[in-house]
């Protein structure tokens, strides 16, 4: 099986020496292709800082990740923004749609930056759209659609560009339950066709519905592959 | 990204702000419209006052009182030019055709119950067609006129029409300085001559002006204001201005300083264009500040829409763009404000100029080298100017703008 994600002693330090911060120290984890995980943990444990090390928006002080076999701390600027591009689909808490686009051009923008040509980028959007159930909703804006939708809108954004890892931030944190339900079962749907799909939660009712949890504490895995079953008594122990 | 994707972007997110593009262009449109008006409208100056040394014919000389040297030293100008100068040009100089000395003084001129200011200019039958100035009806001054000290006066064409109106002042008694004088002539219209308006001038012998008028101030003689030469022909006129400067050398007994200045149209027309070239460069100069005001009125809004837009790059950025192409897009944010506010205040210059030329005499025209300059400069400024707030965006760290919210 393809590993898709691998850290190897990652650690990352905030701050100059006086005010140093740990924020992950000495962390591996695996995550192969084909996987839906949960990354939890209380705050400050360092699974805000993975997700960002993950999603290569921001480089380990220490230690290797590679992504998709690729070592993601060799890269310069110009190749992360590459790797983002091509290889990484972000879905975050606040959607982050642009405001005076449509639904489509917001699709479209990730293929703008791979330049993919005009036909075949409406070709594409509408497919993810369609794939998210906005099929008939291609040309509003974000504020002409609701919480869930606009959410969905941003999902399609992240699996446009066919990436090998679909990385979610507090998904859900914006919406109410019954979207909620809505949106994990996309998540789920897609995961079940195939793309890896790492989510950075705090709810346990959300990460019940992925298939392995990985647990967070003091910038270090403690439970690197809990089942979601057994999530209640970690998080009581946790409190 | 290809650069036809981040101008339609460009384009998307400028017009998304209409109301901010449109007040972040102002300053551009306004430094770019005053740069063209104030260009066109100094070379219109500078056409104008040509024109007028033009009109007065390339064989025409001045002798004017102090040297170019003493004038700029003291306020009042030795009076020193005398009738008799004037009278040993035209006899000793042979490469003069007329000589017509003028003495001036600003007085009150009335007719029965109407009064007005006008220039009393006291002068020879040569100043007719020394100055190519005829009179339309009667006569001008005669050498008679000049030698009896007659009181007799040719009006200028506004001048007449302020004191008589419709009727014929030929024949008419008018007062100067309450003397009487008898109207033998009405002078053609001429217009102004650098801004003095030649038809409101009454014309009168240069004796009876000295003698009843201005009262003989110099001690030299017979005091004039000015003398007006005319060259035989166009190329007698190096000659002639050389032949006078060195009969008045003697006259004057002059050793050192010149105590006058003989000036030719080419003169004249050196020193309009240098005047003219001034005023121009700086009434560009000044419209180039406003310019300059406008790039900083660009940089100011592009760095307060980078702070308002950072969840937007950092997006774009989680997206797949590089810093290059975030750069890329708020410089040419930048450049198609300043350039569109450019083309708009090139418009409202032409327009401005075009209104210049309408009311008032300067035949202000749109330079072309003005247009392009304002243009070039407007989009390099939105350049450079682009430049801070842009680097200031793609340096943006994509984790901090994400988590601005």
């Amino acid at each position: 099986m393809k590993t898709i994600i691998r850290f190897e002693h990652v650690s990352k330090v905030y701050g100059s020496e006086n005010t140093e911060v740990r924020a992950l120290s000495d962390v591996n984890l695996t995550v192969e292709a084909g996987e839906y995980c949960a990354i939890m943990g209380p705050s400050g444990s360092g699974k805000s800082t993975a997700m960002n090390v993950i999603g290569c928006l921001d480089r380990p002080t220490s230690g290797s990740y590679y992504l998709d076999g690729v070592d993601v701390a060799q890269l310069n600027d110009h190749e992360l923004a590459h790797i983002r591009n091509r290889k990484i689909g972000f879905v975050f808490q606040q959607f982050h749609l642009l405001p005076q686009l449509s639904a489509m051009e917001n699709v479209m923008l990730p293929m703008v930056y791979a330049g993919i040509p005009l036909p075949q980028r409406q070709q594409r959007a509408t497919e993810a759209l369609t794939r998210v159930g906005l099929a008939n909703r291609l040309n509003n804006r974000p504020n002409q659609l609701s919480g869930g939708q606009q959410q969905r809108v941003a999902i399609a954004r992240a699996i446009v560009n066919q990436p090998v890892l679909l990385l979610a931030d507090e998904p859900t944190g914006a919406l109410d339950s019954h979207t909620t339900q809505e949106v994990m079962a996309i998540f789920a749907e897609l995961n079940a066709s195939g793309i890896t799909v790492v989510m950075v939660t705090h709810e346990s009712e959300v990460a019940r519905l992925t298939r392995r949890v990985v647990w967070f504490r003091d910038g270090q895995v403690i439970h690197p592959n809990l089942s979601p079953t057994d999530l209640a008594q970690v998080t009581v122990a946790a409190v | 990204m290809e650069i036809l994707e981040s101008v339609k972007m460009a384009v998307k997110t400028l017009t998304a702000n209409k109301m901010r593009s449109t007040l972040t262009m102002l300053g551009i449109i306004i430094g770019n419209a005053s740069v063209i008006t104030m260009v066109g409208v100094g070379q219109g100056a500078q056409r104008y006052a040509s024109d007028q040394f033009e009109s007065l014919g390339p064989n025409v000389l001045f002798v004017i009182p102090g040297s170019s040297e003493s004038r700029n030293r003291t306020l009042d100008a030795p009076r020193t030019l005398t009738l008799e100068d004037a009278k040993a040009i035209a006899t000793q100089v042979p490469t003069v055709s007329g000589v017509a000395p003028q003495l001036q003084t600003q007085q009150a001129v009335v007719y029965s119950n109407r009064s007005t200011s006008a220039l009393i200019l006291g002068t020879t039958p040569d100043f007719s067609p020394v100055r190519t100035f005829d009179v339309a009806k009667g006569r001008f001054i005669s050498d008679l006129d000049v030698q009896r000290g007659t009181r007799s006066v040719a009006l200028g064409a506004d001048l007449a029409k302020s004191l008589f109106g419709t009727s014929d002042p030929l024949g008419q008694t008018i007062r100067i300085k309450n003397i009487s004088f008898q109207v033998i002539g009405i002078m053609e219209a001429k217009g102004a001559f650098l801004g003095n308006n030649q038809d409101d001038v009454a014309y009168i012998p240069l004796s009876t002006m000295s003698d009843q008028i201005t009262g003989n101030t110099s001690p030299y003689g017979t005091e004039v204001t000015f003398i007006s030469i005319a060259a035989r022909d166009e190329n007698s006129v190096g000659a002639a201005q050389f032949q006078i400067t060195n009969l008045l050398r003697l006259r004057h007994k002059i050793v050192t300083d010149d105590d006058f200045t003989v000036r030719t149209q080419k003169d004249a027309l050196e020193v309009v264009g240098n005047v003219a070239g001034a005023l121009t460069i700086m009434l560009a100069a000044i419209a180039g500040i406003s310019l300059f005001v406008g790039g900083i009125g660009i940089m100011n809004i592009m760095l307060v829409s980078v702070r308002e837009r950072t969840q937007e790059i950092g997006l774009r950025k989680a997206i797949g763009a590089s810093q290059d192409d975030i750069l890329v897009q708020f410089i040419i944010e930048a450049i198609i404000l300043a350039a569109l506010g450019g083309a708009v205040g090139t418009l409202i210059g032409v327009g401005g100029v075009t209104l210049v030329s309408m009311v008032s005499p300067l035949k202000a025209g749109v330079s072309p080298a003005a247009v392009m300059i304002a243009v070039g400069v407007s989009s390099g400024i939105g350049l450079f100017f682009g430049v801070v707030p842009a680097r200031q965006a793609a340096k943006l760290d994509p984790i901090v703008a994400l988590r601005s919210a």
